[in-house]
């Protein structure tokens, strides 16, 4: 792989690629994450919900 | 724009007074900051990785980085942009403090984004030279300073206040608030772009920051809250809870794209120009003492950078293992994502210390 060869999974270049399988594995770790922003996103909303009436 | 907009339809439909309400737009502006950078964000990040904008990573660093390198970078492009786009939609462009904060957060954004542009297109190690990083962040420091400073028309706009106790204000003369004002402007956009190092450790305590600054804002800008809390009422700061509000929001949907393992960094012109907006704003509603507190994360980070230097040039041996903090705690064994959510933890605490200062004094 060249080394500047865009990884089509991770999105990332370069010397990265080469890792690309490593970084794969470890690319759910972030779902919790992202969870917790979902959670904040519905608590924002819920608290408009005090003024939007 | 919206404002003037529900103000006018207002008019014939009294439901869209609604609008004007700064609480309702602070929340318009979270959501819609985040709409904005979740549907553009992937297109941003493939046009990074397109144009081959990718980080490099320095070699003496923990060895778990190396995997870092290429990944995209000057991701802060887009928390720029949503939040540009957001505070010109919800706020009151009538509002000078509003074009202070948006003229401070795009300069800086311009100074690193011609840091990272030399750095990583150019392939100039050394990017924008520190005397000029230091000189374009003075000029726009001590100019946002000096224009506040001519701007005041009352004593509690340039006044210290002491958090913690009633009434306690310490009168600045307008040098003092200059100077004040350029340390924690500077000091701040540096303190965050130290603390930029691993996946998601600056965005969040920024965004917990910005939400607390907007909380500050809208008590300070309103004559009977600050009244009953026993803060100064700085007339218009109000508005900059949409400012903080699309920080936030802007900020925790950065956070999606750079949560452990990163997709994207934010780079300087991200790191600085949040620094210098969190600055201003804590200058402008009058909490740098608060911004200190709250910002505890960013100021361990940056001292302990100073601490290193000091000591390497003074004794030749070293306080850290490595420096910035959070380096020396990977070595220690900590894994990035433990030291990240535990920085975020120590963060979240500090805001809520620096909450607690609005009621107990």
């Amino acid at each position: 792989m060249s080394e500047f060869t865009i990884n089509r999974i991770t999105g990332r270049f370069g010397r990265d690629s080469l890792a690309g399988s490593s970084r794969q594995l470890c690319r759910y770790q972030n779902h919790p994450v992202r969870f917790w922003i979902i959670s904040m996103m519905l608590v924002l909303i819920g608290l408009a919900s005090l003024k939007l009436r | 724009m919206l404002l003037w907009l529900f103000q006018t339809l207002g008019q014939d439909v009294r439901a869209f007074n609604v609008f004007t309400y700064i609480t309702l737009r602070a929340v318009m502006a979270t959501l819609t900051a985040l709409a904005i950078s979740f549907i553009v964000g992937p297109a941003v990040i493939r046009k990074l990785a397109a144009l081959k904008i990718g980080q490099s990573v320095r070699d003496d660093g923990p060895q778990t980085h190396l995997i870092k390198a290429g990944t995209p970078t000057m991701g802060g492009v887009l928390i720029i942009v949503s939040v540009a786009v957001t505070t010109l939609l919800w706020a009151d462009l009538s509002n000078h403090y509003v074009w202070v904060a948006l003229a401070t957060l795009l300069g800086f954004g311009v100074i690193g984004w011609v840091d990272d542009w030399r750095k990583v297109v150019e392939k100039n190690s050394r990017g924008l030279p520190s005397r000029w990083k230091y000189f374009w962040q003075s000029v726009i420091g001590l100019g946002v300073a000096a224009y506040l400073a001519g701007s005041a028309t009352l004593p509690a706009q340039t006044e210290l206040i002491i958090p913690f106790l009633k009434h306690a204000t310490a009168p600045l003369s307008v040098a003092g608030f200059i100077a004040l004002t350029y340390f924690v402007i500077v000091g701040s956009s540096n303190a965050v772009n130290l603390t930029d190092g691993l996946d998601g450790l600056a965005i969040l305590p920024t965004v917990m920051v910005a939400s607390a600054l907007a909380i500050f804002a809208y008590v300070a800008g309103n004559a009977v809250f600050s009244k009953y809390l026993g803060l100064p009422h700085i007339p218009g700061a109000g508005e900059l809870a949409v400012f903080c509000a699309a920080m936030a929001g802007a900020g925790l949907a950065f956070l999606w794209f750079n949560a452990y393992p990163a997709e994207v960094f934010m780079g300087d012109v991200g790191a600085l120009a949040l620094g210098a907006a969190l600055g201003i704003v804590a200058v402008i509603v009058r909490q740098e003492i608060i911004l200190f507190i709250m910002c505890g994360v960013f100021v361990v980070e940056t001292l302990s950078v100073i601490v290193q230097v000091a000591s390497f040039k003074l004794t030749g041996k070293r306080v850290f293992r490595m420096a910035p903090i959070h380096h020396h705690y990977e070595l220690q064994g900590w894994k990035e994502n433990q030291v990240v959510v535990r920085f975020w933890i120590i963060s979240m605490m500090l805001v809520l210390i620096g909450l607690a200062s609005l009621k107990l004094r």
